[in-house]
């Protein structure tokens, strides 16, 4: 009896054993891609962070690993960790960080001059190529840049740059719209309508197109137009340019179209 | 040998639920989680403790937008005087009633660097966005949930130049 006792223990302590080596394996020696999958795929958790520490003290130099592991520091609002460790991943691989880095000082701390640094210092290392920073134009992404920082005659040639750059075909529409905001802004009202109208030629439910019309159609006391476009505002709300993290510049809302509509009634 | 057996035992199961414990501990906490203090939060309550998603995965949302955040509140914070550049982000939790609290601020400046701000400011950036009612909390059919929430204040030449 006391052997079989002694058998269970052994073997209780060896199943123990496999449980505590496959959760080390699993941590330190299991393929490092799919560590590295399986760490992006927990994206926030803090078993995803601990992961990606294992990795870089196994990879220092794979900024991939960097790159991903600041991700939800960033969105989270805590953007000196975020930073921290986003800038090791720019200065291990500045070719393909560079526009990351860039895209969050715009759309999530709207630092204006810091994402201009980081687009231009992309583009001069990439000579022969229209870089996409997180997907869209680097063009388009400076004359977001310089719309924030009230710049409209650089904007505007940035938002035609990319109008140019990616064929009207092609182009985010949005770009006709900060054209036209440009424009509006610049005080040439013409040119302003003239590039929201292309906008809504390229697609009629370009609801910020429509609403600066109307604006400009109230302003030169256009009332039926003005309505016209609100009307149409109002109809395509729902095709608004949104995005779940960050609000956009240029980004409207149904309180824009009452507003307006007010104005109108008097 | 028996001490040996029960010697093995003793240390691979310490192992086995140190392990665990740590894991447990891993996967049910996340990178911004807010940890509620009475002192600071008051009575402040969650719906769900276990479950406060970020809100860009669930679409919380504050009638008008962050514009219209900016609209309302803005006014009143412009003339906070600071002695730093750079960036407030202040993270909170928007209940499943639409009320606020658990307020916590990170400051950095215009390298990304953490900052200290002096906390008397930092209140009354709290307490302002408090007043803030016009909460739609995350919903689906089933249910309304908590979230948190991140709101950002830009610094420059001492003064709060946009909120977002």
């Amino acid at each position: 009896m006391k052997k079989v006792f002694k058998i269970l223990k052994f073997s209780l302590a060896i199943l123990l054993s496999l449980y505590s080596l496959l959760i080390v394996y699993s941590l330190f020696f299991y393929s490092s891609a799919e560590r590295f999958d399986i760490a992006a795929h927990m994206q926030g958790g803090y078993l995803s962070q601990s992961m990606f520490e294992i990795l870089k003290f196994q990879e220092p130099e794979n900024d991939e690993i960097y790159f991903e592991q600041s991700v939800p520091f960033n969105k989270r609002g805590d953007h000196a960790t975020g930073f921290a460790i986003l800038n090791k991943a720019v200065e291990l691989n500045p070719k393909v960080h560079l526009g990351y880095r860039g895209y969050i000082q715009l759309r999530f701390l709207r630092n204006y001059r810091a994402a201009l640094e980081d687009f231009n210092r992309l583009d001069s290392l990439t000579p022969q190529i229209v870089d996409t920073p997180w997907g869209e134009d680097i063009d388009f992404l400076r004359g977001e840049a310089y719309f924030g920082l009230k710049e409209y005659e650089k904007a505007r040639m940035h938002f035609l740059n990319s109008i140019s750059n990616q064929g009207e075909e092609w182009v985010d529409i949005q770009a006709f719209v900060y054209a036209g905001l440009c424009e509006e802004r610049l005080g040439n009202m013409d040119q302003a309508k003239e590039h929201f109208q292309q906008a809504i030629h390229q697609s009629k439910y370009t609801v910020e197109a429509h609403l600066g019309l109307a604006r400009i159609y109230l302003k030169q006391e256009l009332f039926e137009e003005a309505n016209s476009h609100l009307e149409q505002a109002e109809k395509y709300m729902v095709y608004k340019r949104d995005d779940p993290y960050n609000e956009y510049l240029n980004e409207v809302y149904l309180e824009d179209i009452e507003e307006l509509k007010d104005s109108l009634a008097q | 040998m028996k001490s040996r057996t029960n010697l093995f035992l003793l240390i691979s199961f310490l192992l086995a639920a140190s392990l665990t414990a740590w894991f447990y501990y891993q996967k049910g906490h996340n990178v911004g989680d807010l940890t509620a203090d009475p002192e600071i939060d008051g009575e402040f309550q969650v719906c769900d403790e276990d479950k406060i998603p970020n809100y860009y995965a669930i679409g919380t949302h504050y009638q008008g937008g962050k514009k219209a955040i900016k609209a309302e509140i803005l006014n009143d914070l412009e003339n906070l005087e600071f002695q730093e550049q750079g960036n407030i982000s202040l993270r909170f939790i928007v209940n499943c009633h639409g009320e606020t609290g658990r307020f916590r601020s990170k400051s950095t400046d215009l390298e990304m660097k953490k900052i200290p701000v002096d906390e008397a400011r930092l209140d009354k950036i709290k307490n302002r966005v408090r007043q803030l009612n016009k909460w739609n909390p995350a919903k689906n059919d089933h249910a309304t949930y908590d979230s948190y929430y991140v709101l950002n204040f830009k610094l420059r030449d001492g003064r709060i130049v946009d909120i977002f």
